[in-house]
Order: structure tokens, then sequence, then C-alpha cells
């Protein structure tokens, strides 16, 4: 994990004004450099969504941060869009590309995104009915699915890990929408003893995925009653808590 | 009792077969899902130990022992050359292993790591 610098909105724009109007290359390069830097953090979270796919991570990031490049060549400050929120599309853009051109798959097929949406449906439905979560039969006699299928629809999600951008990666720009909802509890998170003991790790994590983690592990909760809190769907409680899980076996590795 | 057991290279793509098997086994014995991402979080969380972020040269061997209120997941690194490999659990794996699971484990014997793990059918 590298330490990147956080710098704040302003200074951001800043950086991205000074970039634009410098003519000098030996400045242009140094610019160009702190950009990198501050947005690094993003490049290798995005990558990291392509793990597991045979490549080595290093080399994701290598591939992201051209995407990176070239977002902070085009990028135009008068769009009012955050650089994050412009960028995101160009460094995955350049990740699946460099996939497509070497011949895998990365798109997951249509069947398998259908199943999976209706899934995530079903198995919320279901467990309102029920009063508990539901079995794989359960799930399968629901939706005339086989139980087979049911388990790829939901084994699919984490192979794949196609929504995780919908995460808040924006949190150093503070609009991520859950930071808002988090009230009093959000008091205890910065309380915890756990933070100086166990992972330093969790304190780089976004927001909601420590907010889950804690849940989760810490106050027992399940991944129903996380759901209802967040007011997200238990599978995607599923999905956020196995790439947290993930993300920190790994920084523990890079240890 | 039943067993099933699978042998896959010791590297993390692989892990996806394992959890698989680890589902359907669980679906089997009517775990709720739950249950089963519980489970899977295990299987993830201990073999992450065994085939390292990189993975290794060698394979990594589950079992499944099915009973019928629980099933017992051990898995074996068996490996080519000699990995320097953590056999202690760290406080944040054992603190999310006691949420998931009954009872898991990590030990080393004759140069071979494994762990082990059991899952109870909730109520």
């Amino acid at each position: 994990m590298t330490d990147r610098p956080q710098l704040d909105r302003e200074e951001v724009r800043d950086l991205f004004a000074r970039y634009g109007a410098a003519t000098d290359e030996d400045d242009r390069v140094k610019l160009r450099e702190q950009l990198v830097d501050q947005y690094i953090g993003l490049v290798e979270f995005l990558a990291r969504r392509f793990r597991n796919r045979g490549e080595p991570l290093e080399d994701l990031v290598q591939v992201g941060t051209i995407g990176l490049l070239k977002a902070i060549e085009r990028f135009d400050l008068d769009r009012e869009v955050e650089f994050s929120t412009y960028a995101t599309p160009t460094v995955v853009g350049e990740l699946k590309r460099h996939f497509r051109d070497k011949g895998w798959a990365v798109r997951v097929p249509r069947r398998l995104q259908e199943l999976h949406l209706e899934l995530s449906k079903v198995v919320s439905e279901l467990g309102q009915e029920i009063g508990r979560s539901p079995t794989v039969a359960e799930i399968a006699d629901y939706t005339g699915q086989s139980e087979e299928s049911v388990l790829e629809g939901l084994e699919i999600a984490q192979a794949y890990n196609f929504t995780s951008l919908d995460a808040p990666i924006d949190a150093e720009n503070g609009t991520t929408s859950f930071a808002d909802q988090l009230g009093s509890e959000d008091e205890h998170l910065e309380n915890l003893e756990y933070r100086a003991s166990l992972a330093p790790e969790m304190e780089k994590l976004p927001e909601r995925e420590r907010r889950i983690l804690y849940l989760r592990f810490y106050r027992g909760l399940t991944q129903s009653e996380i759901a209802d809190r967040l007011g997200i769907s238990q599978m995607h409680v599923s999905r956020l808590l196995n790439r947290t899980l993930m993300h920190l076996r790994e920084a523990l590795e890079e240890e | 009792m039943e067993t099933v057991s699978i042998k896959i290279p010791a590297a993390p793509a692989y892990l996806q077969v394992v959890r698989l098997v680890a589902a359907g086994l669980a679906a089997r014995l009517k775990f709720t899902l739950e249950d089963i991402e519980d489970l899977k979080i295990a299987v993830d969380e201990l073999s992450a130990y065994l085939t390292g972020a990189q993975g290794r040269d060698g394979t990594l061997h589950v079992t499944f022992d099915v009973h019928d209120d629980r099933i017992e997941i051990t898995g074996r690194g068996e490996f080519n050359s000699n990995y320097k490999i953590r056999t202690q659990l760290t406080e944040l794996s054992q603190m999310i292993l006691q949420t998931v699971v009954d009872n898991a484990q990590l030990s080393q014997a004759d140069g071979i790591p494994s762990f082990s793990l059991v899952k109870s059918k909730g109520q």
C-alpha cells in the first residue's frame, strides 16, 4: 500500500489548474506525478477488482495507471465532476481492454448477470416472508431454478465482483452518501480499540466497508440485519464483506 | 458421514471451486444462505494462509466430511518447495472465524500446513 498524499478538494483543483496552464515540460511532468500520486489509490482499488484472473496485481496497477494518465490528460475542470468519478470508467476501460486483448473473458455472461439480479431480489423477498435467511432449496423452489443454478448465481457475484463500482471510492471528497447516514454509531467506530491492536489496514477502508466489518464481526449482526440497517440487499452486504476481507488478507500479505 | 475430497492447484484463483463445493454440500444439508456465506468466508480466510496471495507451487487438498447436522472441512497444503507459512491466525482472522464458524484451526505437522473448520447447521 502506498501512502498517498491526501490533498483536499481545493488543492486538487488547484493542481489540475496548474497542470493545465503549465507549458514547461519539466513542470508538467512534476505536476503529473503529483496527480498520479494523489489517485494511485483509486487505481489500486479498481485493479484489485480484476484480481484472481491470473495477472499479478502490480501489472494490473500498471495497466490501470495508463488509464489514469489518459484521464488526467483529458480532464477538464469546467466539467464540474470529481476527477475520481471522471477517471474511473477510463481506468476500468483500460483494464478491461487489457484482458480483452489477451482474449480472456472479463464480461459476465448475460445469463448469469440476470440470474444474479433475480436472486438478489428473491433472497430479500423470501427472507421477509419466512423471517430468516432462506435455504438454497427454498430459493430454487421459489424461482423455479435448479439448486445448481442458484449456487452458481450466488458464487458469481464473488468471482466477478461486478457491482463494486458503486462503492464509496470518493471518500476523500466527502461525497459518500453512507457517511451521511452514519449518525451516532460513528462515534463508536471512532473510539474502537481494535483500530490500534487489530488491523491498521481497517482504518484505510471506506467508511461503509469498515462499518459492515464492525457490525458483522464485532457486533455479531447477521448479514440481513446489516442489510436492513444500511438499506442495501443482503447479497450486496455479502459482496462488500467478501471484498473487504480479500483486501485485508492482501494487505496482510504485503506487510 | 460422507466424505468428499478435492485437490486443486494451490492458487487463489482455484478457491472458487472449493467455495462452490462447500456451498453445494452445505445446501444439501439445508444450511441457510447466510450460513453458506459464512462457510465460504471461513474457507477463504483459512485457505488464504495456505495459498498466499500469489499461490504456491503444489496442491491444496481439501476434504469435506458431511455429517447430518454439520460439515467439517480440512485443507492440507502439499507443496513442492519449502514455504515459510504463517501457522498462527492473526487476531483479525480469529475474530472473523469465531463469528462465522463453530471452530477453526491452523496447524502444521511434518512440514505440512493445514487447516480445519467445523460449521454446524443453525437452529
